[in-house]
């Protein structure tokens, strides 16, 4: 998102389009520009001893992971929010956990 | 033989430069039209209505773009003019505005250069108007007055760009090179006469359908004509310097006009069809065991991968 200089000076932001002049920082995705974020989910695991060891061991094996991608004009996860995108993916870890 | 030839030549020439002077682009400067003495009477100037009868479906169309009411907004635009007089032109010290009262078009125009361009033929009357009218629009919504907050919302979009903003007004925009936009004029892609008592001639813009057009309000940042400057859009600016500048070659009117079929319903963010053609987006999932660090150790972890390519051509958001 764009970040507007509060009348062309100085490090504050401005809000109002009275007081908006130029861009201190621009975050907005650019025109023909690809780019990626990574998301990382830990899966809920617990701490189970086994004699004399403790080890990890997953509570479930399976994460349902909904992905959305939501257009706020007005910077705020408000009735004004515009869903884009939004897509379910399942993930699993079912292989062995050797290193608890 | 020679000279009649020639003669004939330069008959057919003058001839070709009457016909295209007949309908040339611009014309001369010629005196501003009196003054609008009210909101009524400046929403006649530029009621869309008249285009109705011979262009339904382009009406229709537009009807539901947020150019039919560009005052009103989403309708969160009225109200931002309403804190620009109160937060901004007030508490500023050489504004000139300690009070509504104090308010002229000029104030207004940093709102209404790209809201309500019209406004520079508007009396400081109709400036006061437009914020009184917005304030008790926000009284009449609070007082959970339905019928009152109606007909003062209809007399906010009452204001808007209509049909004579873009094919007349703000048509031509090389005025030394086009001429200035003449009060019979409708101006688009054809020339010739058309049907219509108050606009009997059409004239070819020549920019109608490139991207500057639109970048005259979607623009280049502040608006640094102004003795305030203000900003709200960007997008002409990234356009240029962004897209173009790396090989985009399609102008705002191919997507937003003619690749999403919605012609004169210019339409953004909201709509679906836009929306598919702003962005592709990927996700790719996978799971995997990750030795962290020594004190967290080995952590489960899902890792989910989004790709977002932007196939616009200008920054997603702007604001």
């Amino acid at each position: 998102m764009p970040f507007p200089a509060r009348l062309g000076r100085g490090k504050e932001m401005g809000r109002g389009p009275y007081e908006k002049s130029g861009l201190l920082r621009e975050t907005s995705l650019a025109p023909l520009a690809r780019v990626h974020e990574t998301f990382e989910i830990t899966y809920p695991f617990a701490e189970v001893k086994k004699g004399s060891v403790t080890q990890r061991e997953l509570v479930n094996d399976e994460l349902k992971v909904t992905v959305k991608l939501l257009y706020l004009p007005f910077g705020e996860f408000d009735s004004y929010a515009v869903t884009w995108f939004e897509k379910e993916k399942n993930l699993d870890l079912k292989t062995e956990w050797i290193w608890h | 033989m020679k000279r009649v030839l020639g003669a004939g030549l330069l008959c057919c020439s003058l001839i070709l430069l009457l016909a295209v002077s007949c309908y040339s682009e611009g014309g001369a400067k010629l005196k501003p039209p009196p003054k609008a003495k009210t909101i009524k009477e400046l929403a006649a100037r530029y009621d869309s209505g008249k285009c109705i009868e011979c262009h339904e479906e382009a009406h229709d169309e537009w009807s539901n773009s947020l150019h039919s009411r560009s005052i009103l907004g989403s309708p969160r635009t009225a109200p931002t003019i309403v804190t620009a007089v109160d937060v901004g032109l007030k508490k500023f010290a050489f504004s000139g505005v300690k009070e509504d009262k104090d308010l002229k078009v000029e104030h207004l125009m940093i709102c209404a250069k790209c809201h309500l361009p019209q406004l520079d033929e508007a009396t400081d009357d109709v400036a006061r108007e437009i914020v009184a009218t917005i304030r008790a629009w926000q009284k009449a919504q609070k007082d959970g007055d339905e019928d009152k907050t109606e007909q003062l919302e209809e007399t906010i979009a009452s204001l808007n760009i209509g049909c004579m903003v873009c094919h007349n007004k703000v048509a031509l925009i090389h005025k030394y090179a086009d001429g200035y936009p003449q009060p019979d004029t409708v101006y688009g892609a054809q020339d010739g006469e058309h049907e219509s008592e108050e606009f009997p001639k059409m004239a070819v813009a020549p920019a109608m359908s490139e991207s500057i057009l639109c970048g005259q309000c979607h623009g280049l940042g502040p608006n640094l004509e102004f003795e305030h400057p203000s900003q709200c859009a960007t997008l002409y600016g990234s356009y240029l310097f962004a897209y173009v500048a790396h090989g985009g070659s399609e102008t705002c009117q191919e997507c937003h006009m003619k690749k999403s079929e919605l012609g004169h319903d210019i339409q953004a963010y909201k709509d679906e069809d836009m929306i598919a053609m702003a962005v592709d987006v990927k996700v790719e999932g996978r799971s995997l065991f990750w030795r962290k660090n020594k004190a967290e150790g080995v952590v489960p972890i899902g890792v989910i991968d989004v790709e977002l390519y932007n196939k616009t051509g200008h920054v997603i958001p702007d604001g």
